[in-house]
């Protein structure tokens, strides 16, 4: 190549390209995501609601576990970090049902709206709501006692012989281990008489109110655990950061679950987690492509490809990667 | 006065001469100004297979809308059993007993033709998240129960080769088919079917109907059912209910109501009747 008459119009940076600290956090992106988008498969993929306020519930998740751990405004912790946990999961399930009850009864898209509005209405309130929040400075310092734990984690590592893990290799191994479980529980839950009502409403609700299902009682439940699979995701991303703030959880947080879940395929949850890491991976290895052009074109540039890729998806394979041609066809 | 319109005399019918299980007084449906159900008041008594005709635009599909909770009904009170269901939400009329089908079918597209038919089956505890996680044990073994009743509602129909199909592959009279067996699968105590035979061959329309009949029989279901084919209006009901302009004008054996002059007139439009009557509307 050293004989063209031109310099190459963009050559890969290998020495980022192999830096393991940086693709450990990506995988933990990815597996945060992947919990995430569990959430919109059931319920895109399988209730028939189009969940745009899947950052929102992240955003309630996160900052109610920060907040509960080191106290409004890191002035003192309310409840212990382990406690913390299962309180912000139970609380981001009492927004979802708060979101639900009145605007499930909305049509669909009217219902999108309605969701992603809800989650801007979070995110601005957490930049506005200083003394509770801490605004854009956000919160941190909550992952002590996480830490601890992923220091012993690393201990175990050592112990099986490889001396060196990336500092995040626990959180990493965290992150797919929950992932990895809940997927099979939504996998085995959607096999059940619950998620075949679940499938009778995306299919038509009037039909399986018909049949005497109380469609808009499933749609609920349906989001209150999606909005759990968010808070979940939520620790996750303050984890792997060791801070929160607004700007984590802008719309664009739920627009690529969407590109992923559009990746992995509608219907199936393995899909899920498959988009995810195809997407992160892509996205954050084109940051190495050496383009002659600045950097914060480059950050454009790379929406642009992860775009392409998906419009080439649609052309080409629309049910995604996982996804059932059939049912892209049955489907009205 | 709508009293004096709706005033029908109800001679006694020879087959399915029961108590009324559902009773509708003076029920209205209004869009705007156009009055779709204006004061129908009907019965249809315990084990009895009921026809509900009328000319088009009679309001009967509205009617069927308006006691099965779809629409909001503007006026007058229907019961089921005694059980006040108007303001009631569908599923929880579907659950009473009274289970509908929909004249423009509702196949369940990207669902297995087996899966449309368990999901009709009522007490299924594992449709409850709570029962689902506390009680395994209970709702699988509904689930056996129920896949064999399934199948075997399947198979009257013709439709069991089809069993692991996906509903949307279904042929128009198949879903039709799959749509009723599915309504069945619910154990109704009354089954309203907007136009069932239309769209199925005769042969399999019959074995419905012979179907009805044993249903009938056996389990003492009521069917309430809207029809255009007169044969088999005539040939299979015990009783008639003709509605017209949103309202009840005729109720009897279908000998009577064949030959009642205000079933004539609505068929054949009244300017037929009252011709150079200066009918200038």
């Amino acid at each position: 190549m050293t004989g063209l008459p031109f310099d190459p119009l963009f050559a890969i940076t290998f020495e980022s390209f192999t830096d393991i600290e940086f693709w450990t956090s990506v995988g933990i992106l990815a597996g945060t995501y992947t919990i995430l988008t569990l959430g919109l498969q059931l319920n895109v993929g399988y209730t028939g609601i189009f969940n745009f306020g899947q950052a929102g519930f992240m955003a309630v998740g996160a900052y109610s576990m920060a907040i509960l751990s080191v106290g409004p405004n890191g002035e003192g912790a309310i409840v212990d970090f382990w406690l913390s946990l299962p309180l912000s999961v139970l609380i981001t399930l009492a927004f979802g049902l708060l979101v639900g009850l009145p605007s499930l009864r909305l049509r669909a898209d009217y219902f999108a709206i309605a969701a992603i509005a809800f989650a801007e209405a979070v995110r601005l309130f957490a930049l506005n709501a200083r003394s509770l929040t801490g605004g854009n400075q956000g919160i941190f310092g909550f992952a002590a006692e996480w830490d601890s734990v992923a220091s012993t984690v690393e201990g175990w590592i050592n112990s099986l012989g490889w001396s060196d893990p990336p500092t995040l290799f626990p959180l990493l191994l965290l992150v797919w281990i929950v992932a990895a479980l809940l997927t099979v529980t939504l996998r085995w839950l959607q096999e059940t008489p619950w998620g075949r009502v679940l499938r009778a409403v995306r299919e038509d609700e009037d039909a399986a109110r018909a049949l005497g299902k109380n469609a808009f009682a499933y749609k609920l439940q349906s989001l209150a655990i999606s909005a759990t699979l968010g808070a979940v995701a939520g620790w996750f991303l303050a984890l792997n950061l060791n801070f929160v703030n607004p700007t984590a959880f802008e719309p664009i947080v739920t627009f690529v679950a969407f590109g992923i879940l559009i990746l992995g395929g509608l219907a199936n949850y393995y899909g899920v987690a498959f988009g995810a890491i195809v997407f992160w991976f892509l996205f954050e290895g084109l940051r190495f492509i050496e383009l002659p052009i600045d950097e914060v074109q480059v950050a454009s540039i790379r929406f642009v490809l992860v775009g392409l890729v998906l419009i080439l998806l649609m052309a080409f394979r629309p049910q995604g990667a996982f996804g059932k041609r059939e049912e892209m066809v049955l489907g009205d | 006065m709508a009293t004096e319109t709706t005033a029908v005399e109800r001679p006694p019918v020879a087959a399915g001469d029961g108590a009324p299980i559902f009773e509708a007084t003076e029920v209205v449906k209004h869009f705007g100004g156009i009055f779709a159900v204006d004061g129908a008041t009907l019965d249809v008594r315990e084990r009895s297979i009921t026809a509900l005709i009328g000319p088009n635009g009679a309001g009967k599909t509205t009617f069927f809308n308006v006691i099965t909770g779809f629409y909001r009904a503007d006026g007058g009170s229907a019961s089921l059993n005694g059980t006040p269901i108007l303001g009631r939400p569908p599923h929880a009329i579907a659950r009473l007993g009274m289970v509908r089908t929909f004249q423009i079918t509702k196949a369940l597209a990207r669902m297995p033709v087996i899966d449309n038919m368990m999901l009709a089956a009522p007490d299924q505890p594992g449709e409850r998240i709570v029962s689902l996680l506390a009680r395994p044990r209970g709702w699988r073994r509904r689930e056996h129960e129920v896949r064999a009743q399934a199948m075997e509602l399947l198979e009257m129909f013709n439709l069991q080769p089809l069993a692991d199909e996906y509903a949307g592959t279904l042929s128009g009279g198949q879903r039709k088919l799959l749509e009723l067996s599915r309504a069945l699968m619910a154990r109704p105590r009354l089954l309203l079917l907007d136009e069932p035979m239309a769209g199925i061959n005769p042969t399999l329309g019959r074995r419905l109907l012979d179907h009805m009949q044993r249903l009938r029989a056996e389990v003492g279901m009521t069917f309430l059912f809207i029809e255009h084919d007169m044969e088999v209006v005539m040939g299979h009901s015990d009783r008639v209910i003709v509605m017209a302009e949103g309202r009840v004008i005729a109720d009897g054996t279908p000998q009577e109501v064949r030959s009642d002059q205000k079933v004539i007139d609505a068929y054949l439009g009244s300017g037929t009747a009252k011709e150079g009557g200066g009918n200038g509307g």
